[in-house]
């Protein structure tokens, strides 16, 4: 009977990832995935309630109630500390139940390599998801990088210590101690902009280390859901790496945009206002609009809704170009024009929409930097050369929505917003939209 | 090598091909809801701690670092899967 609950629980999470392909399918997708869980669950306790006292069962209710008021509370801006924050208690479980098998003293040889490997990567990615989640929310500036690479070399020899001192029954503490450490360092030296795919890595080894926690109990449902998780974090990190032209290793490294370079511009940028914006954008017919990071700190979304829906009024097409690694995690700028409503068929992949700039009217770039950087296609020494980048300077006019001139994460001077058909609105973006809005009623 | 072994990583391997083959075809557009999807399935290893509970015995430690997992894959289950509805029904009403 448990076998087949179990043989439906690993179909339904199956369908369930097919049905993810699709925007009109996928909410039936995490039903799916849900009921696939929850027979997953009920058939672990092998219809014998009875064995678990009310300690388990209270802990169950009330850290489910905990994740349905979290979950109701957040805001979409907060995704990527929430998906964060989780990826570090799937870790965290894993290795408690590995740290757990392994004080049993009862595990056959290769378990014990598996439990080792299971506890190290789950805890690896609980303090490394924790400090990911700080450095998401501005708590933690970037460690220094030399240091953190002596620190990582004499790490491991940490766990010599109790093998000389003679201390046989502490050498899984201090292998669990290396690991949450190597997580901080790891994840510290990263900055923030590379966060879409430390947050995707962390994904896939929550994945991992459930799938060899399976191993450990011997359950083929916890084998079959941990490598799926894990199939879907690497599959997530190579796509935000490629959207970088940067290997993994070299993102892990860390350092990336610390070195300084030149970046003066050769001559002051053209400056506009609200107000000639909207009156470029009246005699416009088409309009693509770029979000970066910078819609979502300054939570623009509503405001993009409202100059969408002025324009489509206009009738003048507006289209979202969404680069692969625009925000802090995948996805994220696609969520929050969801959230205001946006159809998503409006939102276009960087392969979709690159060749449809050169016959743009107007292209609005709204926070975004390193992602519509032309050095990327032109200079070969740049440190983001070779990176996929969404072509706006073939626009016929781009409207750059910054503060500053300041330059993004790579560290490096932008030259669109110097190009003679760009011109800036300093403003923060949310503000810089409704001032465009409000302009727009004088047109 | 046991022949169960073996058969156990077949089915990883399958598994891994299955999900690696389906996720590829997922659009950017729910990558964020595919993760925070895939978080809620990572808290599966609470399964893990439900065939153990029962077994720690007498240590009142080991008893309770047991829990602290139940209440972490808990908390991953339930709470990524409410705001995966919550992300993806915001989706669902652009039909």
């Amino acid at each position: 009977m448990i076998e087949i609950i179990l043989l439906v629980s690993s179909v339904l999470f199956i369908f369930a990832l097919k049905l993810f392909g699709r925007p009109s399918t996928a909410h039936r997708a995490n039903t799916f995935a849900m009921l696939a869980m929850a027979l997953a669950v009920f058939s672990a306790f092998n219809f014998d309630f009875s064995k678990y006292d009310s300690a388990f069962y209270i802990t169950i209710v009330i850290s489910g109630l905990l994740g349905v008021l979290i979950s109701k509370r957040v805001q979409m801006t907060q995704m990527p500390e929430l998906v964060g924050l989780f990826n570090g208690f799937g870790g965290g479980a894993s290795g408690a139940i590995a740290y757990v098998e392994l004080s049993g003293n009862s595990l056959p040889l290769s378990d014990v390599f598996v439990a080792i490997f299971s506890m190290v990567i789950g805890i690896f990615t609980f303090s490394g998801s924790l400090v990911a989640v700080m450095k998401l929310r501005g708590k933690l500036n970037d460690f220094n990088k030399k240091l953190a690479d002596i620190f990582s070399v004499f790490l491991p020899t940490i766990i010599v210590i109790p093998a000389v001192l003679e201390m046989d029954d502490l050498l899984i503490e201090f292998i669990i101690l290396v690991a949450l450490i190597a997580g901080v360092i790891r994840v510290a030296v990263i900055g923030g902009a590379d966060m879409p795919v430390v947050i995707a890595f962390l994904n896939s080894l929550s994945g991992i280390a459930a799938m060899s926690a399976g191993f450990i109990v011997n359950s083929i449902i916890l084998i079959v859901a941990g490598a799926l998780v894990g199939a879907s974090g690497i599959i997530l990190t190579l796509l935000m790496c490629a959207a970088m032209n940067r290997t993994l290793l070299d993102v892990l490294k860390g350092g990336f945009g610390t070195t300084t370079i030149n970046n003066e511009y050769e001559k002051d940028p053209n400056n506009t206002s609200p107000e000639d914006v909207a009156i470029l954008l009246n005699y416009a017919e088409s309009v693509i609009i770029v979000p970066g990071y910078g819609m979502a700190v300054a939570q623009a979304q509503a405001a993009v809704k409202e100059l969408t829906n002025t324009l489509k009024d206009k009738n003048i097409e507006v289209k979202f170009a969404i680069h692969p690694v625009a925000g802090r995690m995948p996805g994220h700028m696609n969520v929050l024009l969801a959230e205001v409503d946006i159809d998503y068929e409006d939102m276009f992949t960087l392969e979709d929409i690159n060749s449809e700039f050169s016959s743009t009217d107007v292209v609005i770039v709204l926070g975004a930097n390193d992602v519509v950087n032309p050095l990327a296609r032109t200079d070969e020494d740049s440190p983001i050369y070779g990176m996929p980048i969404l072509d706006v300077d073939l626009a016929k006019q781009v409207i750059v929505i910054k503060r500053s001139m300041s330059p993004g994460y790579a560290g490096i001077a932008n030259p669109l917003f110097i190009n003679d058909n760009a011109k800036m609105l300093f403003a923060d973006a949310k503000e810089g939209l409704e001032n465009i809005i409000k302009s727009f009623e004088l047109v | 090598m046991e022949a169960t072994f073996l058969l156990t990583l077949l089915i990883t391997f399958l598994a891994s091909f299955i999900g690696y083959e389906l996720i590829s075809k997922i659009p950017q557009t729910l990558h964020t809801p595919l993760m925070s999807g895939s978080n809620a399935i990572s808290g599966i290893t609470l399964i893990a701690a439900i065939l153990i509970y029962p077994e720690v015995g007498e240590s009142q430690l080991l008893k309770i670092i047991v829990l602290i997992a139940i209440a972490f894959a808990t908390l991953n289950i339930v709470g990524g899967f409410s705001v995966t509805g919550r992300i993806l029904e915001m989706f669902k009403k652009n039909d």
